[in-house]
């Protein structure tokens, strides 16, 4: 049954009402029809839908994969896993957010399929909305925001052998983990083979897989390497060219030729044996139940592609392949480690400020670095920052002359336009959004006019911050109506009740996501707020009146704005009307409080444009090429492969 | 979100430039990049500057950022004595531990004793000789490389005052860059004494960029042959292309 909703309540209505929540989504029913002309009756399941269907990653996956891999409909999408040890890396988290958006994408198709009949139609029962699936839309938002818009794909690691890659008499099991051979091969130089589904991939830096020897068949013989795609199906690995393999039978290592080389001790029954490339280096190692048995080959052809192989001769033998589904014998993850930690301690020391002979050619971290905060600071407008860096750096440099009398500091003159533009930002920041417009016209006029993306942030975003008082004032509304019912208790508790409609919003069984809604955003803000709870029930009104008058406005304005984003943007802004507790929705990031800031640096971006000045701070864009520079690294599989800049150097 | 920021390619920007401006950098990493160069490096006052300003939970410092600050401005204004005492206040561990810092100090007190000494107009070296033999020996004593560094120094008894311009190895000492440089290492002693981290993100992110860079070019990998920091599109193709990282030019 649904709760009464706040508005009634602040309006005075005990009874059912159709007042004020429905009204208000009545008068926005043609807002959001407007926006979208073509499709007047689209419910908002099939909008949500084709959102996350246009994601480039989650569609191009089908086409992209889609003749290397099964079907990926809903039964058959492989279990995802990260090998240990690339968790953390960089390219893990790239693929496991394509993963993601694949997930969501295909519970969305499922949400359709099923809830055919329950879809929105914007009519006065819109306050019946069905609830998204509350995590799909924080994902794809994520995608959207986080990954590059390169169109390059994000290339898999091993997740099984290939059932359409393998000698014919090879049988697959196990979720195709797991295979055996039906036959035996007589032929002194014939064998049976089978390749992973896709290859060892460069990104990795390191790529390292397991196979254990299940069959307890005697004198087996059993190659375990990795090989090129075209290579022979009918040849043990390491016999043929671009083609590497460890031998059981004689601990041998083969590469391109029939006698190998000693290298290992044999293997057999029960043995698990480790295969390792390292790009870097070019080298492939091998390992035996958890012990490296040392370098290989070396001079590997890197450029071209590997893919895990093996190879057995004898009816009934069964391997099993470890692909980083499970924890790996072998201690590859400090492997990994150890590479890594190398590489930050290369970075940490490498020489910068090395005394060359030549003076001039000297170069002095520590008064780059203050130079790259001091411009930060006044670039982006943080104009007291600035100030107090200043002057606790001149103090600095002070201290040398040493003497008591040392003339007094003098701040540097204020960039004026430094100052505005934190006016403007301080406004935004604190929702104040027409004071911002205001201002930015009466200073930069034409910043507004030639940046109409901006200006459309800020017009939505000035719609949400209605939506956001409303809220809270209603959550203040809340109080004077519970007031009168529990008339003249002294031992009233506001908290309490703060609490009690808090539990409301968020019943105990569904513990409340706090990334995803902006209820504890908004929480503070209704106990800060300094009005009388009766005063903000008035008020409420007239802010409902506002919102209807404001997002008509809104709505004419942009409505024949024919860019699908300026369309979207809008869809999703209206929408927030049709909830009754839009914290909860799925829309509720749209209200929380950091989404100001976004806005705010964005418009500061292009006021500095306007005035001739560079976007980017020098730190931003030390940051910005310092990723796509270990981006290239990592192409190659280089060193690159082992750092994940943001978290690296980015984050705590 | 994705496609606000409607930049116009410059007809001659390198495809890597456009990769460069591809990168979306949240402004709380470089807010959070900000905030640790404050704290880390000792500026307090910016540092509840920019908490403030930026909307940032102000970071709990630990209680060694005024003394870092203290110890860092005794040691500029070549107070190295005072400097040691609060450092030995602090923890005492820190120089007994670090012996080469500890040669640091004591060599750079030195090198203020002689200024001192030879610059009054009756230069009596005494007391700096003194200091050398009490203080400076017993340690340098220990390790070949602080004896030649403490010979060294003690030829600047000699040279000084000097006329004219002062020679290599000597000038070097004379520079104020040695006290800032001494500062920097007591400062990232101090921190690691403490379990902190003792550099600044900011430093490790300069490095970050610029090894990338010289493994890029190592690697004959397409880059620009000069990544300026500055990306006022009108500069960027006046710049001199100079392949070196003269990072000093890069902002402006």
């Amino acid at each position: 049954m649904r709760r009464s909703s706040y508005a009634e309540v602040a309006a005075g209505n005990s009874g059912p009402s159709q007042n004020s929540r429905p009204l208000r989504a009545g008068a926005y029913a043609h807002l959001v029809n407007n926006t979208s002309p073509a499709v007047p009756q689209e419910s908002y399941q099939s909008r949500h839908l084709s959102r996350s269907v246009e994601l480039p990653d989650a569609t191009s996956w089908g086409t992209r994969y889609g003749t290397h891999m099964p079907r990926r409909n809903e039964t058959s999408l492989p279990e995802f896993f990260i090998p240990s040890y690339l968790k953390g890396s960089k390219y893990a988290d790239r693929l496991e957010r394509v993963h993601q958006a694949r997930v969501a994408a295909q519970r969305e198709a499922r949400v359709n399929q099923t809830s055919n009949g329950g879809s929105l139609s914007t009519s006065a029962s819109g306050v019946n909305l069905p609830k998204m699936p509350p995590t799909h839309r924080g994902i794809a938002h994520e995608i959207v925001e986080r990954l590059p818009p390169s169109e390059e794909p994000v290339d898999e690691w091993p997740m099984a052998w290939n059932d359409r890659d393998k000698h014919a008499q090879i049988e697959v099991e196990e979720g195709k983990r797991q295979v055996k051979l039906t036959v035996n091969i007589k032929s002194a130089d014939e064998a049976a083979t089978i390749r992973a589904d896709h290859c060892a991939p460069k990104k990795c830096g390191i790529y390292y897989f397991e196979v254990t020897v299940m069959s307890r068949v005697k004198d087996t013989t059993v190659g375990i390497g990795l090989s090129g795609p075209k290579v022979s199906l009918h040849r043990m690995p390491g016999w043929e060219p671009d083609s590497y393999g460890y031998h059981g039978d004689d601990g041998h290592i083969f590469n391109h030729n029939q006698s190998g080389r000693a290298y290992g001790p044999k293997f057999g029954s029960q043995d698990t044996i480790g295969c390792g490339i390292i790009f870097k280096t070019r080298q492939i190692f091998f390992t035996k139940n958890g012990y490296p048995l040392g370098t290989a080959f070396k001079d590997v052809n890197t450029e071209k592609r590997y893919y895990p192989v093996i190879g057995v001769k004898k009816n009934g033998e069964t391997l099993k392949a470890n692909f980083g589904q499970e924890p790996f014998v072998f201690d590859i993850d400090k492997m990994v480690q150890d590479e890594k930690f190398e590489i930050l301690n290369e970075i940490e020391n490498r020489p910068v400020s090395d005394s060359t002979d030549n003076e001039s050619e000297k170069f002095d971290e520590a008064s780059f670095t203050k130079d790259l905060i001091s411009q930060y600071l006044s670039h982006d407008g943080y104009v007291e920052t600035a100030r107090a860096f200043a002057e606790e750096v001149y103090a600095d440099t002070r201290a040398p002359a040493g003497t008591e009398d040392a003339d007094t500091y003098s701040p540097p003159v204020d960039d004026y336009h430094a100052i505005r533009r934190q006016e403007i930002r301080s406004a935004i920041l604190r929702g104040d959004i027409d004071h911002a417009i205001k201002h930015t016209n009466a200073y930069y006029p034409s910043v507004l006019r030639d940046n109409k993306d901006v200006y459309f942030k800020l017009r939505c975003r000035k719609f949400i911050e209605l939506i956001r008082t409303s809220t809270i004032l209603a959550a203040k509304g809340q109080y004077a109506q519970q007031k009168r019912a529990t008339n003249n208790h002294d031992d009233y508790d506001f908290e309490m009740e703060l609490d009690d409609y808090q539990s409301n919003s968020n019943p105990p069984h569904q513990p409340p996501h706090h990334h995803h809604h902006g209820w504890d955003d908004i929480a503070s803000e209704v106990d800060a707020l300094d009005l009388d709870p009766e005063a903000a029930a008035t008020r409420y009104q007239q802010v409902e009146h506002e919102i209807i008058e404001y997002g008509k406005e809104l709505g004419e304005e942009f409505a024949n704005d024919p860019r699908k984003e300026v369309k979207r943007a809008l869809e999703d802004t209206f929408a927030l009307v049709a909830y009754e507790k839009p914290w909860e929705s799925a829309l509720a990031p749209l209200l929380e409080k950091r989404g100001r800031a976004p806005v705010a640096e964005e418009l500061n971006g292009v006021i500095l444009v306007s005035l001739g000045k560079s976007p980017a701070a020098g730190i931003e864009r030390l940051a910005q090429q310092s990723e796509a520079l270990v981006d290239v690294l990592t192409e190659d599989g280089g060193a690159g492969a082992f750092l994940h800049v943001r978290r690296d150097f980015l984050q705590p | 979100m994705s496609s606000s920021t409607v930049s116009v390619p410059t007809p001659t920007q390198h495809a890597f430039q456009r990769r460069v401006d591809d990168v979306k950098i949240p402004k709380s990493d470089i807010n959070f990049v900000v905030m640790d160069y404050l704290i880390t490096e000792g500026y307090p006052l910016a540092a509840e500057k920019f908490a403030k300003e930026a909307n940032l939970k102000y970071p709990v410092i630990e209680g060694s950022i005024q003394a870092r600050v203290t110890i860092r401005r005794a040691i500029l204004s070549g107070d190295i004595e005072s400097a040691r005492n609060q450092i030995n206040d602090l923890n005492p561990e820190i120089l007994d531990k670090d012996l080469p810092l500890d040669f640091a100090l004591l060599k750079l007190q030195l090198i203020e004793l002689i200024r001192k000494c030879t610059s009054s107009p009756e230069p009596d070296v005494s007391p700096a000789l003194e200091f050398s033999q009490m203080e400076v020996a017993p340690l340098a004593a220990t390790n070949p490389d602080f004896l030649r560094e403490l010979e060294v120094t003690m030829c600047l008894l000699i040279i000084l005052p000097s006329d004219g311009p002062v020679q290599s190895p000597y000038a070097e000492l004379l520079k104020p860059s040695l006290r800032l440089d001494v500062a920097s290492r007591v400062n990232k002693a101090i921190l690691e004494s403490m379990g902190a981290r003792g550099e600044s993100k900011l430093r490790s992110l300069v490095r970050l960029r610029t090894w990338a860079e010289d493994k890029a070019r190592a690697a004959g990998l397409d880059i620009p042959p000069f990544l300026p920091l500055t990306s006022d599109g009108a500069q960027d193709g006046a710049e001199e292309t100079n392949g070196n990282h003269d990072c000093g030019d890069m902002v402006s």
